[in-house]
């Protein structure tokens, strides 16, 4: 049977499945699905079964990069600022510096680990730690997204897990966007010789042309269909100029989903298409990533579990610095960082897109460790959150509403 | 002017971009199909303005773009993007077969099979015989032998009389025309492109024996032809009942399931061996006529294919080589004016054999000019079984076939609009939802 075939009887496979099954396990028992189209993936892929052959995976690979753009896409329509506007000014505080600290903890003490672990040259020790410090940041939405639904209520601590949330997948973003420029003028990736800046700063202008092409493109028109158009057009032109020029397709199509989401007079018709074309991306996504995982050497699990260590204790020790920083903790308590110990969609995004470059040093321990911390954490990210929504309601919510 | 701006913008950043990167890239197609898809559709609304159909828009688009004129596009591009092209033929067929329903089927039987019959037959019949009679004026037959010349001849023909189910089903949406013409027009194109399928198959494996290909196994043989038409029927059925019983049982996230419906049909097509758009045209119709709720997957189709229709048309433009079109102008251009006096006469004779309304009589021809897709399959196809005999032959098939595609779509979008049959006021949306005769999302 063709390779192809089989992956889309997969898909619907797993489609079906994700009806029938998964989401009612998600609502009843609190899971947060996805992590087993992963595994689906990599039980289909070259290494495993060989269903998807290594061929079929780099003939998808145009569709893998869309997915991506389609996740940078989802994330930056996440950021409404009216939304955020509503916010207190330290929950960013907190956020930002929590995210700082977990991106930085890490990279250093895997650039440590990986200098003892490893012979390879210094700027690629750096670039890989730096890789594992951004995916470390990078947390889960859907487990606060699950949560705040199920509580149907709002908080402190709830507002903090949103506004975490959101800065961790922006600085993620960002901070992984720089580092493909730094990895871009690697003489061996192509193309003209830039500085690492000036990629940056091409990288952000795809993202703000897509917005205002869009815009334009839009005009005032609500029509559904031209909607459309305007939006899958928007995101394909934009991931493809970022892709073609080797740099991440996240941070533009983030942008665009900033921009669009916060200006657009059709926004309600936007979230509704979007709403629609998710799941696609985030199926396509998980089981493409899965399926281009390659296995590697007995050598791999120890800077494995070096990084799930450093990164639960830097997402609970940054989280509790950063909010005795801003003096929050009475408000927060002392352990909200568990609920950012969820590794989901965006963690493995990037892990994905830096395995795709060719010039990425230690690619493939990067993407591997990622989908070791998806897998242990992702199936329970909505549990962590929900364990720190209700000890803080518990024990610190009554003050914390006197504060306020 | 904000669309003349927006297409300034999109090549002003083609042009800034295409340079910096590494040309033949994995992702360069992800660029060529979001560029497409913004800039045809823009060229598709300036159309509008000049009222032309927005598939002129898309084909000008194309040709502008593409390799044999801007260069936006490359050709490399365009050969990678061929997998949109398999998936908005397939949801295109899917859609047509949606379109037919049982009962409206029964009720124009009559009038579809005479006028489908004499049509045929007639322009067949007149190609065949203009080509011969005068192929020393067509260079690519005036050197060949009598019998080869008829039967290059034949085959020829048998391309020419291929319509073209794309544009007017994307015609059909597009004026959201609803009516004898438009529905009688639909299913002659839809059935003539069974029979001519068949009629092409037969031929080529009778030229076969007669005039051996230069390329072996390329022809072929007639229990496969069978096999290629009836298995995509039982293909078509079988996936039309596993639709149906999706929406009798799930009928959720539909837009996924559209597209997953035809990347599958076109993908076990493609193994099986069977015609593709009759087995998805075959599964459009038994799902729309088996399942209640038909219409709402049709609609997910619809909003599905607006983009990837956009580019199918785009794409259709970009591979049309203007150089060579211009050189063998002079002689298509004749050729494409016989062959739309031929269906002129040939749908003017079914018409009054089958007593078809004045309307039908008057219009229907014009929505049978058009040619596109099946049309070059089947070049492909004849290029491929006499690759050195049939090189100029088949230039002068592919002028023919873009003269009639930049033509077609103008005349029947006119016939349209002229027996009245169009509607303009209501909403994308609510039709979509509402009413069944509805057939693509207006692009």
């Amino acid at each position: 049977m063709s390779a192809t075939l089989v992956l889309i009887l997969v898909v619907i496979g797993a489609y079906l499945a994700a009806h029938v099954m998964f989401e009612w396990i998600a609502r009843r028992f609190l899971i947060v699905s996805g992590a087993e189209y992963l595994l689906l993936g990599i039980l289909l892929g070259p290494h495993v079964t060989g269903l998807i052959g290594t061929t079929v995976v780099s003939n998808f690979a145009p569709i893998m990069i869309l997915a991506l753009g389609g996740m940078g896409l989802l994330v930056g329509t996440g950021l409404r600022i009216p939304e955020m506007r509503r916010l207190r000014s330290v929950h960013f505080r907190v956020a930002t510096l929590e995210a700082v600290l977990v991106l930085v903890t890490v990279a250093g003490v895997m650039t440590l680990g990986l200098l003892l672990l490893f012979e390879i040259s210094a700027r690629e020790v750096v670039l890989s730690a730096t890789a594992f410090g951004i995916v470390a940041t990078a947390s889960a939405p859907s487990g606060v997204i699950l949560v705040a639904r199920h509580l149907r209520g709002r908080g402190v601590v709830m507002d903090q897990l949103t506004v975490t949330d959101w800065v961790n997948g922006a600085v993620a973003i960002v901070a992984f966007a720089f580092l493909l420029c730094l990895v871009r003028v690697d003489p061996t990736a192509g193309g003209v010789s830039l500085a690492p800046i000036e990629w940056m700063v091409i990288n952000v202008g795809i993202g703000l042309f897509g917005g205002i092409l869009f815009h334009l493109f839009l005009g005032a028109d609500k029509d559904f269909d031209r909607l459309t158009v305007a939006l899958i057009g928007a995101i394909i032109l934009t991931t493809g100029a970022a892709a073609y020029l080797q740099l991440s397709p996240l941070l533009p199509t983030f942008l665009v989903g900033v921009i669009l989401v916060n200006t657009s007079p059709v926004q309600k018709q936007i979230r509704e298409l979007l709403a629609r074309v998710e799941r696609p991306f985030y199926y396509v996504l998980l089981i493409f990533a899965g399926a281009a995982w390659r296995p590697g050497s007995g050598g791999w699990i120890v800077p494995i579990i070096l990084f799930l260590a450093i990164q639960t204790a830097a997402a609970i020790g940054g989280a509790r610095l950063a909010s005795r920083v801003n003096g929050m903790t009475s408000s927060l308590g002392p352990n909200w960082g568990i609920a950012m110990l969820g590794h989901g969609e965006l963690a493995l995004a990037i892990g994905f897109n830096y395995l795709l470059l060719e010039a990425a040093p230690l690619a493939d321990l990067v993407f591997s460790a990622t989908i070791a911390s998806v897998f242990l954490t992702h199936f329970t990210a909505a549990r962590f959150v929900r364990s720190v929504a209700q000890d803080a309601a518990s024990s610190v919510m009554p003050p914390v509403a006197g504060n306020r | 002017m904000r669309r003349l701006l927006i297409l300034a913008l999109l090549l002003a950043g083609m042009q800034l971009i295409l340079p910096l990167g590494s040309v033949g890239h994995a992702s360069e197609v992800l660029l060529a199909f979001g560029f497409l898809i913004l800039a045809a559709y823009t060229v598709g609304e300036i159309a509008t303005y000049l009222h032309l159909p927005k598939l002129v828009g898309y084909l000008v688009a194309g040709i502008a773009f593409g390799p044999s004129a801007l260069g936006t596009v490359s050709e490399a591009s365009v050969a990678n993007l061929s997998g949109v092209s398999q998936l908005a033929v397939a949801l295109i067929a899917f859609l047509a077969g949606a379109e037919l329903r049982w009962s409206d089927v029964r009720e124009r039987w009559n009038v579809i099979l005479k006028m489908m019959t004499a049509e045929l037959a007639l322009t067949f019949l007149v190609m065949t015989t203009v080509l011969v009679a005068f192929r020393r004026f067509v260079p690519p037959l005036e050197k060949l032998q009598p019998l080869e010349a008829l039967i290059f001849g034949m085959l020829f023909a048998a391309v020419a009389i291929v319509h073209s189910p794309a544009v007017t089903m994307a015609l059909l949406s597009e004026t959201k025309a609803r009516g004898a013409v438009a529905r009688t027009t639909l299913g002659v194109v839809l059935i003539a492109d069974v029979v001519v399928v068949l009629v092409f198959s037969a031929l080529l494996a009778i030229a076969r024996r007669l005039v051996p290909p230069e390329a072996h196994g390329a022809a072929i043989p007639v229990a496969s032809v069978f096999w290629e038409i009836g298995g995509a029927i039982m293909v078509g059925a079988l996936l039309g009942a596993v639709t149906a019983l999706y929406l009798r049982f799930v009928r959720r996230e539909l837009l996924l399931f559209a597209i997953l419906v035809a990347f599958f049909g076109t993908e076990i097509t493609r193994l099986l061996r069977v015609e593709t758009m009759l087995a998805l045209l075959t599964a459009g119709f038994v799902t729309q006529n088996v399942a209640r709720e038909g219409d709402i997957l049709r609609g997910a189709m619809e909003r599905s294919a607006a983009p990837v229709i956009v580019v199918f048309f785009a794409l259709a433009g970009a591979k049309i080589d203007i150089g060579q079109l211009a050189m063998l102008f002079p002689l298509a251009l004749p050729l494409a004016v016989i062959r739309a006096t031929s269906i002129w006469a040939g749908t003017g004779l079914g018409a009054r054999w089958a007593r078809a309304g004045t309307a039908e009589t008057q219009w229907v021809w014009f929505g049978l000019v058009s040619q596109a897709g099946v049309a070059l399959a089947l070049v492909n196809i004849f290029a491929e079984a006499y690759p050195a005999r049939g090189i100029d032959l088949r230039a002068l098939m592919l002028s023919l076939i873009a003269i009639n595609e930049m033509v077609g779509p103008a005349m029947f979008r006119r016939a349209l609009v002229a027996s009245g049959e169009t509607s303009q006021t209501t909403s994308a949306k609510t039709v979509t939802l509402t009413t069944p005769q509805r057939v693509l999302p207006e692009p």
